[in-house]
């Protein structure tokens, strides 16, 4: 794990800015779980003055990606980083991209909120999205601690949690028709529904992501758009052949 | 400086072993030869037993000297003293560290040790029950890399007031109480504390103030109907008209407690304002003061408006703020006295002051004025018609505005209110711009 000898730089300055930036990233994602916590609050209590303030306070997290990107950029061009901090540089660069979009998400789930707090609500209380936008908070958070602990168990752990998150989207979105179906008059609130059911499958996605980048950034290999698999048999062989180096 | 005996003992022996064989050398005819002969098997033995004395330092066994008594002997069996020393007292602070380390981990309460950088240098075992902390990996990670709710990371970079609150990153429902406490010079000690049930308390408190507030009003409702019917009847019998206006009267004033109560429990759920607008603070106070000025029987109300700052904030509690501090001045000024309002820039902040010539408050009274249902006199604060909330709510809408409220009254001769507001919720007309959410 090259990434972790942060310290070996001559110049102090340059590991300060490394962890500045990876510091930032990480602000900028408990801003992401903030706005996430109080959409789901939003969704959970019918409170749409929460639900209109999450999508108010999306433009904190815009703020934090541009901000992310210039550090990134002068560190690009006044370092010219190599290997391991290059590869730092260049999975926080997607990380922020996919971070925003998460934030976006939130802020979508916040409005839906808002206007759902003005129908009437099921007898579950939205039950099934509760449920789902816990799986998917464990979700951010362990991506986030794997990207702060440069733990590529963790992110493969979040990788794997991300079918689950899926299949919920699925049995919500099936539930959403049968609904539907029934009573013609359910549907305002059925889409609505399953928008933010829908969102939230995307956070997920976004989450997977970049536990991808974490991967890369520890190994330095692309894993995207492979098998879970192929990822598991080849990162086991990675980890013994460290054992038996070390 | 006088030389020790065990080294008198060993020059002089020395000295016998050198002169010895001079005097065998001189036998033979070649003191030279046996000068150095004696001064080679010192040195032999001399080597000899520093290596022992090297030996027995760096742990092994002790092996024996040529010699049993004299200078070696005793500076091995000083050296054994100072080891054996030096073993005891390790063996005590050991052990004193690990009660320190059982007694801190049997504390419910987490503790982070942080340097300069906020690197977490050591926890105990609460921290990681409470945060979900790893000790095998997250000594030297930075502490808001792992709890990165935005609020504890603001109040790390600057912390203001002693103390936070944030909900534990593990369970969104719960909350944790944290306070930094610097040490040494750039170490910070973390104190995290989890009052999930304290907080679940508190809000079942308010949830029921507000609930029984909603729940009384109704019925409430009804029965000022019925008496303002009643109060308009006249066919009324004279002896009743009496009595029944005191019931309109007092109904009106249960009808603003309860109010007052909801308004409180209100302004108490959340520590800041959640829609903000600018608030043209001269406008307003025009407003309230034309409120007083159809009063009969009404001391001198003055406006002074000496700055056109505006402030970002809720209309109606900044509305309420105002109105409630003139209208306690009103009603505790007599009818000859005065009233003046101040509004005013001080710097990047903005302050409200209303200063009466009224009856005043005794100093040693003034902090409790903010208790709910405080009275200072209750008949006369009674009769003036006040619900005993008013400074609650001012309290508590400034809390959430940036704003402090200062006291000072001298008894018999008047008092003055000031609100301070902080740069943060003032936006001078100029730079509004920038202020703008």
């Amino acid at each position: 794990m090259e990434v972790e000898d942060l310290g070996q730089h001559i110049s102090r300055r340059f590991n300060e800015d490394l962890e500045s930036v990876r510091s930032a990233v990480l602000q900028m994602g408990g801003l992401v779980e903030t706005q996430f916590d109080s959409a789901i609050q939003a969704l959970a209590e019918g409170d749409s003055e929460l639900g209109l303030k999450v999508a108010q306070d999306d433009y904190k997290i815009n703020q934090a990606e541009v901000s992310i990107d210039e550090q990134c950029s002068r560190i690009l061009a006044t370092r010219a980083p190599a290997a391991s901090d290059l590869r730092l540089i260049i999975a926080v660069i997607k990380a922020i991209t996919d971070l925003e979009r998460i934030g976006d998400e939130a802020e979508r789930i916040g409005v839906l909120a808002s206007r759902l707090a003005a129908v009437e609500r099921p007898s579950t209380n939205y039950r099934e999205l509760r449920n789902l936008a816990s799986h998917v908070k464990k979700m951010i958070q362990g991506t986030l601690d794997a990207f702060a602990r440069l733990d590529a168990d963790e992110a493969l752990k979040v990788v794997k949690a991300d079918d689950v998150v899926d299949e919920e989207y699925e049995s919500i979105y099936r539930q959403g028709l049968t609904f539907m179906m029934e009573d013609p008059r359910t549907i305002s609130r059925v889409v609505d529904t399953t928008w933010a059911a829908r969102s939230l499958e995307r956070i997920g996605d976004h989450c997977k992501n970049i536990c991808e980048y974490v991967m890369f950034m520890v190994y330095g290999k692309d894993i995207r758009h492979t098998t879970l698999e192929s990822i598991e048999a080849e990162f086991a062989s990675d980890g013994r052949a460290k054992e038996q180096s070390s | 400086m006088r030389l020790p005996r065990r080294w008198l003992g060993h020059i002089s022996g020395a000295g016998i072993w050198l002169a010895a064989s001079v005097l065998f050398g001189w036998w033979f005819g070649s003191v030279a030869w046996a000068l150095v002969a004696a001064l080679v098997l010192y040195i032999i033995y001399m080597l000899h037993n520093l290596y022992i004395l090297d030996r027995f330092i760096d742990g092994a066994g002790r092996m024996p000297l040529f010699d049993t008594k004299g200078l070696w002997p005793e500076i091995v069996a000083r050296a054994d003293r100072i080891k054996s020393r030096a073993r005891q007292r390790k063996k005590r602070y050991n052990r004193l560290l690990r009660e320190v380390r059982e007694s801190t981990g049997a504390i419910s309460d987490a503790g982070i040790i942080l340097n300069a950088d906020f690197e977490i240098v050591w926890f105990n075992k609460a921290a990681t029950k409470l945060l979900g902390l790893d000790s095998r990996r997250d000594i030297g990670a930075r502490i808001d890399n792992l709890l990165r709710h935005p609020d504890f990371v603001n109040y790390l970079a600057a912390p203001e007031g002693s103390s936070i609150m944030i909900p534990p990153p593990n369970q969104p429902n719960g909350a944790l109480h944290i306070q930094l406490i610097p040490y040494n010079k750039n170490q910070q000690l973390a104190i995290i504390r989890d009052i999930t049930r304290e907080a679940q308390l508190e809000r079942m408190r308010r949830d029921f103030v507000a609930n029984a507030s909603h729940e009384l009003r109704s019925p409430l409702t009804v029965i000022s109907g019925y008496l303002d019917t009643l109060a308009d009847d006249e066919e009324m019998p004279e002896s009743w008209q009496v009595p029944v206006s005191e019931m309109l009267r007092q109904s009106h004033r249960m009808t603003q407690i309860l109010g007052d109560l909801i308004e409180l429990t209100r302004l108490e759920a959340a520590d800041t304002v959640t829609h903000a607008d600018f608030i043209n603070v001269c406008d307003l106070l025009r407003e309230i003061a034309g409120e007083f000025e159809g009063r009969e029987k009404s001391p001198q109300l003055t406006l002074h408006l000496e700055a056109d700052s505006a402030l970002v904030g809720a209309e109606s509690e900044l509305h309420s703020i105002f109105y409630n501090l003139i209208n306690n001045a009103v009603r505790f000024t007599p009818d000859t006295g005065s009233v003046d309002v101040y509004w005013r820039a001080d710097g990047d902040q903005a302050v409200f002051d209303v200063v009466d010539t009224g009856i005043g408050i005794p100093a040693e009274l003034i902090p409790r004025l903010t208790e709910r249902f405080y009275r200072v006199d209750a008949g006369r604060s009674r009769a003036t018609g006040g619900t005993g909330l008013g400074l609650a709510i001012v309290k508590h809408a400034l809390q959430r505005h940036g704003g402090e409220l200062e006291i000072d009254s001298v008894e018999g001769q008047g008092s003055r209110f000031s609100c301070r507001f902080d740069a943060k919720h003032v936006a001078v007309r100029r730079g509004a711009a920038e202020n703008v959410i």
